[in-house]
């Protein structure tokens, strides 16, 4: 008898009960499966689905799970207002700033923090690293009184200020993990080349980083997408983003227009989702690699 | 800051400049992130909390030094409340979404067809923004037209809509659904990597051995993952504690208080009460009360491993 057989005869799985059992935890498996997707598409269903129903569907109860009629209405009507086309532009104004500047400061602390031993180093390290836990709704309210006494409140900039700081921990500790994975003979090289620090980071290091770049950009890019609480209380209504926008085109107290609302919704969120699809590689393998090992 | 770099100590210097050079190219590298963090981050949060000592208001200028007095009265009126609440929300906000995400990452770690783009379109949930999530639950849970309430009165469940977000006895348990399903695929996703560096053989030994799927998972599977479980529920529990958005637009903190959190009471203390000194007293409690949680929390968490690699030996 060779191993393997050896093996096989002494699984339990091959053993009537063992094939028993094997089958009930498949079983299980399938049904924890089933149940957990209903929970978690049947929201997205209702989403989509509200967002083409006609209003004279919508608003009738019970409602119809499933629409005998469709409407695109609600995307023209979203499209055509020209209140969210306002917020629209300064999300993407807000966001995209927010990207560029976040890569630009994080890139070059990453650096220091990967590739110079300096007094304090851990210390600072810490102290980027635990900025995120802070809350920020407490950060806010001083937030607010120092963007006032610069007259700052109700402009780009008082976005573009707080949502770079925001994404710094993750941005930095991203962009660390890049420049730790360049071998340091590389700058050995181009300093024995005769090159100065400024040259050896922004055309030897720099271009290797690029992924890293991008990465961390569209991060960026995310957070400030998606921020609620700041863009409502920094922003007046004509800086104000998509989020707290939102709030204030469809959401009143008489009436909601929730097919329109549903509809906007899924139009702020193919972004963010373009931009994971895009992350995908450089997210899960980084930051789960990081927290695994940590 | 000195700044003997990792590569200068090899390399000779070269030139009496060279050493400068480096150490203003280190500030230069530091400079913006400190500065940012500094005026974002660190002004705001000292500066919060100390207003919790000086009756201060958005409303006028100045302020006057009263001592604990605000925090003593967030301490009387607010505390058994506000940390009852909050609590109630940050750990049903993340027990039942560790649940849902360790079951699920079993799951997903079996091989099975389709199963990488079943693990993408999980991640939906956690990735559309916040506000479009508290939207979508406060459409499902609308009162009027809600089609949570039109399937549970097809079913036969309930016999009147039920105002889900507007009754005390109901928007807990409704903004922990909603939460529960933003946050559960960020869970799966670290618990998938986590069980990713299970070996195989130690399962298929423990088969061989006659171990069933329950002990299995508790003697192979949970000694490699409890790391990343413990980072994931310290993370959530942190950020849980200060969530702000889908409390904000799904209640308000309503109805009568029953939803508030010290999150949402540090903005209504500012922004609607005008009233810096309340809420930067309120801040102090919750930082306070935050660091004692996370502070116990980890030596709970050293203890455990300790004991448990003394039961090992």
């Amino acid at each position: 008898m060779t191993a393997l057989d050896a093996r096989a005869l002494a699984s339990a799985s091959t053993t009537p009960r063992g094939i028993r059992r094997r089958g009930r935890v498949r079983w299980g498996m399938w049904i924890t499966l089933v149940i957990i997707a209903l929970f978690t598409f049947a929201p997205i269903y209702w989403l989509l689905v509200t967002s083409i129903t006609p209003d004279a569907l919508v608003f009738r109860f019970p409602p119809t799970l499933w629409p005998s009629e469709i409407t695109l209405d609600h995307y023209a009507e979203v499209l055509g207002n020209p209140a969210i086309f306002g917020y629209l532009r300064n999300s993407v104004i807000v966001s995209v700033i927010t990207a560029i500047l976040s890569v630009v400061v994080s890139m070059y602390m990453g650096y220091a923090f990967s590739k110079y031993r300096f007094a304090g180093r851990k210390s600072l390290m810490y102290f980027v690293l635990s900025s995120q836990m802070f809350p920020q709704a407490l950060l806010l309210v001083t937030l607010y009184l120092v963007f006032a006494q610069f007259g700052l409140l109700n402009t780009y900039l008082a976005l573009i200020i707080s949502f770079t700081t925001f994404t710094l921990p993750l941005c930095v500790w991203m962009l660390k993990g890049f420049f730790d994975a360049l071998p340091d003979d590389l700058i050995e090289a181009a300093r024995i080349d005769g090159a100065g620090p400024w040259r050896i980071f922004h055309s030897v290091i720099l271009p290797l980083a690029a992924p890293g770049l991008v990465a961390a950009g569209l991060f960026a890019f995310v957070r400030g997408w998606n921020d609620f609480i700041f863009a409502l209380t920094l922003a007046g209504p004509d800086k104000q983003t998509l989020p707290p926008g939102l709030v204030n085109t469809f959401i009143s107290e008489a009436s909601t227009s929730w097919p329109a609302l549903m509809a906007a919704s899924l139009l702020v969120s193919v972004p963010v989702c373009v931009a994971f699809i895009m992350l995908q590689r450089f997210l899960v393998g980084g930051i789960t690699a990081g927290a695994v090992k940590g | 800051m000195t700044s003997p770099t990792a590569h200068s100590t090899r390399a000779p210097r070269r030139g009496p400049g060279a050493p400068l050079s480096e150490r203003a190219f280190l500030t230069f590298l530091l400079a913006p992130g400190v500065v940012l963090l500094c005026a974002v981050v660190l002004y705001p949060l000292i500066r919060s909390l100390l207003s919790a000592f000086f009756d201060e208001s958005l409303l006028y200028p100045g302020m006057d030094f009263v001592g604990l007095e605000n925090v003593l009265q967030v301490l009387r009126d607010d505390f058994a409340r506000l940390t009852t609440q909050t609590l109630i929300f940050t750990i049903g906000s993340t027990v039942f979404p560790f649940a849902i995400g360790l079951a699920l990452a079993l799951v997903l770690n079996q091989r099975f067809r389709g199963q990488a783009y079943l693990r993408g379109a999980f991640l939906i949930p956690w990735l559309i923004p916040g506000v479009v999530v508290s939207f979508l639950w406060m459409w499902i849970f609308d009162a009027n037209y809600g089609v949570l309430n039109g399937i549970l009165m097809s079913l036969g469940l309930a016999d009147s809509p039920v105002a889900w977000l507007f009754q005390t006895d109901t928007a807990r348990g409704a903004l922990i659904l909603a939460k529960t399903w933003n946050s559960f695929p960020w869970i799966m996703v670290m618990l998938l990597a986590g069980l990713q560096t299970v070996p195989t053989e130690l399962h298929e030994a423990a088969a061989m051995d006659g171990a069933g799927v329950v002990r299995r998972f508790f003697a192979v599977t949970w000694p490699h993952i409890r790391g990343v479980a413990g980072l994931v529920v310290l993370l959530e529990f942190i950020w849980n504690f200060q969530h702000f958005d889908m409390i904000f637009v799904l209640t308000g903190g309503g109805p009568a208080g029953t939803t508030a959190t010290y999150a949402t009471a540090v903005y209504d203390a500012a922004f609607k009460g005008y009233d810096l000194g309340h809420a930067g007293a309120l801040g102090l409690v919750w930082m306070v009360l935050l660091t004692i949680l996370t502070v116990v929390y980890v030596w709970l968490s050293e203890r455990g491993e300790k004991s448990e690699k003394g039961a090992a030996r």
